[in-house]
């Protein structure tokens, strides 16, 4: 709950920092005030479930681990924007309080309590990603993306709200306790049904599951990078921490009504993500679909919905952010050298020779693409072993066989970039980076590695 | 037991690993090889340590807990590892013949600019493959499985400026990833069976189960499709030839005498399942005689000197799997442990001979080296005696006591496995005639330059000649009169098994005279098939036709290795193209077909799939709209 | 007694009362020039007539939103001015609702005003934006020459450009 408070007052204060003369300012108080906010975050840990404004929001362990994930992600690609300093039609003041308030409407999302803060914290998130996607301005494709994602978005949110009110049609309650409530009396109504579906449709658009997810290659690749890794990490993990909470807690009752449609789902994403992927050029364009097979995966966990699962979803969400922040943040750097010497930007041939210049980013690429593949002794294995698992304890072995195949897929297009770096000629030149930046790197590649050694730390937390 | 040296055996090598791996381009080249032999002796110490101290608290295995590694829902992994007869006679093999291979490397690889990278890869894998046979889940077991395959790929591409080293390591990695995916959903059907990936839960409550079990059969199927890809077996062994690639130390370790043999120690360490799985066990066997002798073939007309051990290698594995298929779980643990000594030896030597000869690895352009390289020649030629299966070396213990358990279970298995052992016998003569002896076809200058290998290379050549000549003697049948110390030795692993099907383990029905029949029946065989050899080669001087000569029929087909590379590309790959019925008609090689096919169907689908994409966001809301429709319309009228 | 719809329907002919007394009173007041212009219907300045694919000035959508906030800000007042006074409540607490109301609507009002202050001091509010920068350059050619040059080619290159246009989509 703090966070929410702190967040919102302090994504003013960023706000109005900005008319400083010096901008230089912005990003350390940025970085200070996540901190802050990370601090709040855990004041109320261990607390057992405390619940605010009228069953508005819950507080527990799980929604402040999933509040801590959001948070560390955001700390850490917000510590490597460098402050926009590069760009002069950039507004970093507007860019950094967008990204302070879109947090709250994480936050909003992940400890909903009442369909109706998950319905504003959804909005305030992705109306913040809308401004986001387009705010280079002057680049035409970062336009075409922001329209797309907003005309798609709005389209996706009135499905929501329209399930939203069929669920209330159906039990007169917008709480989750109610909805469970009404489900345990036993011979739910069609309107209940239906309000469902609806709901996980807007809700699996949010986190491009198939068939929903046309405007994710599109939109990550218009949009800046900085903002696609922030789109591909915390609107993720908000969006599955929501659609975890929305089923877990009211329709278990109805479980055997709604697996299947999702386990078709799952299918169809780990199809689409992992097989498309396989084709790309642009290695920005190739982990938009990783980031949909990876969507797979989680719902993997979901479509499950065994007492695993509340672990798996946490453990994947980090391990996932982690690995595609540090993805990300590689490109970044390589891009823009790239750029000033007019070679290809964002395709593989761009990585070709970067182990030779540059050891510790072909480093931190080769971790972050071996825990996104799922090789052991990192993160990413530990994610997806923890996921399958929950899939074999309900037994649904055919949505394993699946999953393991695709991520044999998976080797294919991570390792063309590992192979690139390590293995093909190529001239890249040494590339200056910031030592924060080389920090936040090292760090996320350092959790990838620890995590990956020894996943009861990060288990054992919660 | 102390704990911290059992700790230290895996946490040597990563020490090592650690240190050259960050240090490299600082630390001399004499630091980087003995930082990197001295962690594998160390750990080959504190093995032996172990060892003896299991022997002294009376042999009693135990589970060694380390940490409290993962806890997620019901299922509880510790970090622990499991000392017990298996795992510490796989101990010895690695870290012993590790040790001296690290030692040979330093000769070996003196005058490579990628020597410090090289040992601490070497270092890397003798840690993912002690945490292999260490571990005491199923989970741990994984995790050493990946590891040494990602080694494996890193040392097979080695050499990385050369794109066919690439492909191989590449072609290795894909294979075993395949292999993988069984061996994981293996490992997921056993959580779910058992709700547990601890050894000792899982056999405890395995023993419950009734013999045959559709379970369990899973279960043993899944991990052997795992351990067919790790030991290469039919159809999955086209990798191991090809991995040759890497530098010669590395075929030696990694593709003769350890990761390969992990598929046999897997098989072995869930020996009751497979016990409750008679199928399975079926399955194996045929694979196995299969392999063997179809690899065996292939090696007659080789002329790659590592090509040929390769496929013998590819053999010899087959006949670890036959072993294991007609439940000679000890007998086959005897033959990986002979066969480190001998493959790795004879690794080793072809080796130095390659050293020699300025990197030819061609043995038609060898002959006659045994006068410029003694102890290669002899140390080459024991390895030959005892992997032809020859007394009293220690290839003629193990293989007879896998082919006497042939032999009680099904008599054409054994047939097969005779065969083989001919055809063995015959190729790894033909291989030493031709490089050995007759007179020198190189070029002159390679004869200018032939040299006997540093001491750094032989005094390994050495020990595992003595080895080799003498390692048979921890098995000797009781027909001979010995004590099978080994079998004794293992006798405690199988008790469970014994316990769920009794039957399986009855002691042997055939009587010492039949034993003695069937031993000679196959030194016999060996002895005609290394007279054969003799004749064609060094009485009649015969050197394989070159490259551009035309065969005869048969001979050309197996000179090309049964087109089976050929066959994988054209027969499957091509038609997976066109995405026709063919899936259907090869049976077993489905999984194959998967190998090589992957690449072209998944860019197939994935360039159709890639067209969906058109950019336009009319067609994107009307693909959504019509998911909506689908999903309201299937869940709210159809259910 | 009235029932609740009988109220509905007294709002209804009040409301309709209220816009004839207004219009009627407007019609005596007003004076009566009209023109084309004024007759037709009100589209915030744009021609309500024609294809509706064209653009609108951005600064419409500004002003707009920052409209819409400060009505919802006003439908929000409402709700909040009824409980605010309760007697009863007040009472509860001993006074303290009060003070917890104010605050909270401060709060409200407060975030809004300051969001109203950054875009006033961002500039947001000046219809006219500062005027486009001239760029100073002396040329040593005189500017007849240009013009002439201009006229010559004017055609010519118009139609160029237009080709050109045309295929670039």
């Amino acid at each position: 709950m703090y966070p929410i408070i702190l967040l919102s007052f302090l994504g003013i204060v960023v706000l109005f920092l900005g008319f400083a003369k010096s901008k230089a300012i912005l990003l350390p108080a940025t970085l200070l005030f996540l901190a802050v906010a990370l601090v709040g975050n855990f004041v109320e840990w261990n607390q057992g479930t405390i619940i605010y404004f009228y069953n508005m929001l819950a507080v527990n362990n799980l929604t402040l681990a999933f509040n801590g994930i959001v948070l560390v992600s955001a700390f850490m690609i917000v510590a490597m924007t460098r402050g926009f300093q590069d760009d002069d039609e950039a507004q970093p003041a507007e860019y950094y309080a967008i990204m302070l308030f879109s947090l709250v409407g994480a936050f909003m999302m992940i400890g909903f309590e009442n369909l109706i803060m998950l319905f504003l914290g959804l909005e305030i998130l992705s109306v913040a990603m809308y401004v986001l996607t387009g705010s280079d301005k002057r680049n035409l494709r970062s336009n075409e993306a922001a329209l797309k994602y907003f005309l798609m978005g709005a389209f996706a949110t009135g499905i929501l709200l329209f399930g939203i009110a069929l669920l209330y049609g159906a039990t007169g309650s917008f709480t989750l306790t109610g909805i469970q409530a009404y489900i345990g009396q036993g011979n739910p109504s069609y309107l209940l049904y239906g309000g469902l579906l609806l709901v996980l449709i807007g809700m699996l658009f949010k986190v491009s599951a198939a068939p929903f997810h046309f405007w994710t290659p599109d939109v990550y690749e218009g949009a800046p990078t900085i903002f696609t890794a922030f789109m591909a990490t915390i609107v993720k993990t908000a969006g599955f921490a929501a659609l975890f909470r929305l089923l877990s807690h009211s329709f278990t009752g109805i479980y055997d009504y709604w697996w299947i449609t999702l386990a078709v789902i799952t299918v169809l994403t780990l199809l689409v993500g992992n097989i498309i992927a396989v084709y790309q050029d642009s290695f920005k364009r190739m982990l938009a679909y990783s980031s949909i097979s990876h969507a797979g995966y989680l719902l993997i966990a979901l479509t499950a919905m065994t007492p695993q699962t509340e672990n798996s979803i946490l453990f994947y969400s980090m391990a996932y952010s982690v690995a595609t922040i540090c993805a990300f943040g590689v490109l970044i750097p390589l891009a823009r050298e790239k750029a000033m010497t007019g070679k290809p930007r964002e395709t593989y041939e761009a990585f070709n020779g970067l182990a030779r210049n540059n050891p510790l980013l072909a480093f931190v690429l080769t971790v972050s693409m071996l825990s996104l593949a799922g090789i052991p002794l990192t993160a990413g294995f530990w994610g997806k072993f923890f996921v399958f698992g929950s899939a074999a304890e309900r037994g649904i072995i055919w949505l394993l066989v699946v999953a393991i195949l695709m991520s044999a897929v998976g080797i294919y297009y991570y390792f063309r970039v590992i192979m690139a770096a390590y293995m093909k000629e190529g001239d890249t030149a040494e590339i200056r980076v910031a030592p924060f930046y080389k920090i936040v790197l090292v760090t996320a590649t350092i959790i990838t590695l620890l995590f990956g050694i020894a996943p009861g730390l990060f288990t054992g937390l919660v | 037991m102390p704990v911290t040296l059992l700790v230290l055996i895996p946490l040597l090598p990563l020490i090592g690993f650690l240190i050259n791996g960050i240090g490299f381009r600082h630390i001399p080249k004499g630091a980087v090889g003995l930082i990197g032999s001295l962690a594998a002796l160390g750990s080959f110490a504190a093995s032996v340590a172990v060892l003896l101290a299991f022997k002294e608290g009376g042999s009693q295995p135990m589970i060694v807990s380390l940490f409290d590694w993962i806890k997620v829902g019901e299922l509880n992994i510790p970090f622990s590892f499991q000392v017990d007869q298996l795992s510490l006679l796989m101990l010895m093999i690695i870290t012993g013949v590790g040790s001296l291979i690290h030692i040979y490397s330093i000769g070996y690889m003196k005058h490579d600019p990628g020597f410090g990278k090289f040992f601490s890869f070497l270092n890397l894998f003798l840690f993912f493959m002690l945490l292999l046979v260490l571990g005491s889940n199923y989970v741990i077991m994984f995790i050493g499985w990946e590891g040494v395959g990602l080694c494996s790929y890193l040392l097979i591409g080695f050499w990385n400026k050369n794109t066919d080293f690439n492909n191989a390591a590449r072609k290795a990695f894909i294979m075993n990833r395949i292999g993988d995916l069984g061996f994981l959903l293996g490992i997921f059907t056993i959580i779910h069976a058992f709700g547990s990936v601890e050894y000792t839960e899982v056999f405890r409550q395995a023993t419950g189960l009734p013999v045959g079990d559709h379970v369990v059969f899973a279960i043993t199927m899944l991990l052997f499709v795992g351990a067919m890809g790790k030991s290469a077996q039919i159809p999955l062994y086209t990798w191991l030839p090809d991995a040759m690639a890497g530098p010669t130390p590395v075929s030696a370790l990694i593709h003769a005498a350890t990761m390969v043999t992990a598929g046999i120690y897997m098989v072995i360490r869930s020996n009751v399942l497979y016990t409750l799985a008679p199928e399975t066990l079926e399955i194996v066997a045929v694979v196995g005689a299969v392999t063997a002798i179809f690899a065996a073939s292939i090696g007659l007309l080789q002329n790659d000197i590592k090509k040929v051990l390769a496929y013998s290698t590819v053999s010899q594995l087959g006949y670890m799997f036959l072993g294991l298929g007609v439940m000679a779980y000890s007998a086959s643990m005897f033959h990986v442990i002979t066969h480190a000594f001998f493959k790795a030896l004879l690794f080793l030597g072809a080796g130095s001979v390659i050293h020699a000869m300025s990197d030819e690895q061609d043995i038609r352009f060898m002959g006659g080296l045994r006068k410029k390289l003694p102890i290669t020649f002899i140390t080459f030629a024991v390895a030959t005696w005892a992997i032809a299966g020859l007394p009293p070396f220690a290839g003629f213990f193990s293989k007879d006591e896998i082919l006497a358990h042939a032999f009680e279970h099904n008599k054409l298995l054994w047939g097969i496995g005779v065969l083989g052992s001919a055809l063995t016998s015959f190729y790894m003569f033909r291989l030493l005639f031709l490089t050995f002896f007759g007179s020198f076809r190189g070029t002159h200058e390679q004869e200018h330059h032939l040299h006997e290998s540093p001491a750094a290379m032989t005094i390994p050549l050495v020990i595992l000649a003595l080895l080799s000549a003498v390692g048979g003697f921890i098995g000797v049948p009781e027909a001979l009169g010995g004590t099978h110390q080994l079998a004794e030795f293992m006798s405690p692993l199988f008790d469970t098994a014994r316990q769920v099907n009794p039957e399986a383990f009855a002691a042997t029905a055939l009587t010492h005279s039949e034993e003695w029949i069937l031993m000679a029946v196959s030194v016999a065989v060996a002895l005609i098939a290394a007279v054969i050899a003799y004749v064609m080669y060094i009485s009649r001087s015969a050197v394989p036709a070159p490259e551009s000569e035309a065969r005869t029929g048969v001979e050309n087909v197996v000179y090309h290795k049964y087109y089976i590379d050929e066959l994988y590309d054209t027969v499957f790959v091509k038609p997976m193209k066109s995405l026709s019925g063919v899936l259907s008609s090869f049976g077993e090689f489905v999984i194959d077909l998967f190998v090589e096919g992957t690449g072209k169907l998944v860019k197939g689908l994935s360039n159709l799939g890639r067209q969906t994409q058109t950019g336009s966001i009319g067609y994107y809301v009307f693909a959504m709209v019509v998911g909506i429709v689908v999903i309201l319309f299937w869940n709210l009228l159809l259910n | 007694m009235l029932t609740d719809f009988g109220i509905i329907l007294l709002f209804i002919i009040a409301g309709f009362a209220l816009l004839g007394v207004v219009l009627g009173v407007g019609r005596l007041l007003r004076p009566d020039n009209p023109n084309p212009e004024k007759n037709s219907t009100y589209e915030s300045g744009e021609d309500p007539v024609g294809n509706a694919n064209v653009q609108f000035n951005v600064r419409f959508y500004v002003v707009a939103l920052i409209f819409v906030l400060f009505e919802v800000e006003l439908v929000f007042l409402f709700p909040w001015a009824v409980v605010f006074g309760r007697e009863d409540l007040i009472a509860q607490t001993e006074g303290r609702w009060g003070w917890f109301a104010l605050a909270e609507m401060t709060v409200f009002v407060g975030i809004l005003a300051l969001g109203l202050a950054y875009a006033w001091a961002k500039g947001y509010l000046d219809w006219v934006k500062p005027k486009p920068h001239v760029s100073q350059f002396d040329s040593p050619v005189p500017s007849e020459l240009y013009e002439q040059l201009n006229e010559r080619y004017a055609g010519k290159a118009g139609k160029g450009m237009e080709e050109k246009s045309n295929q670039l989509p």
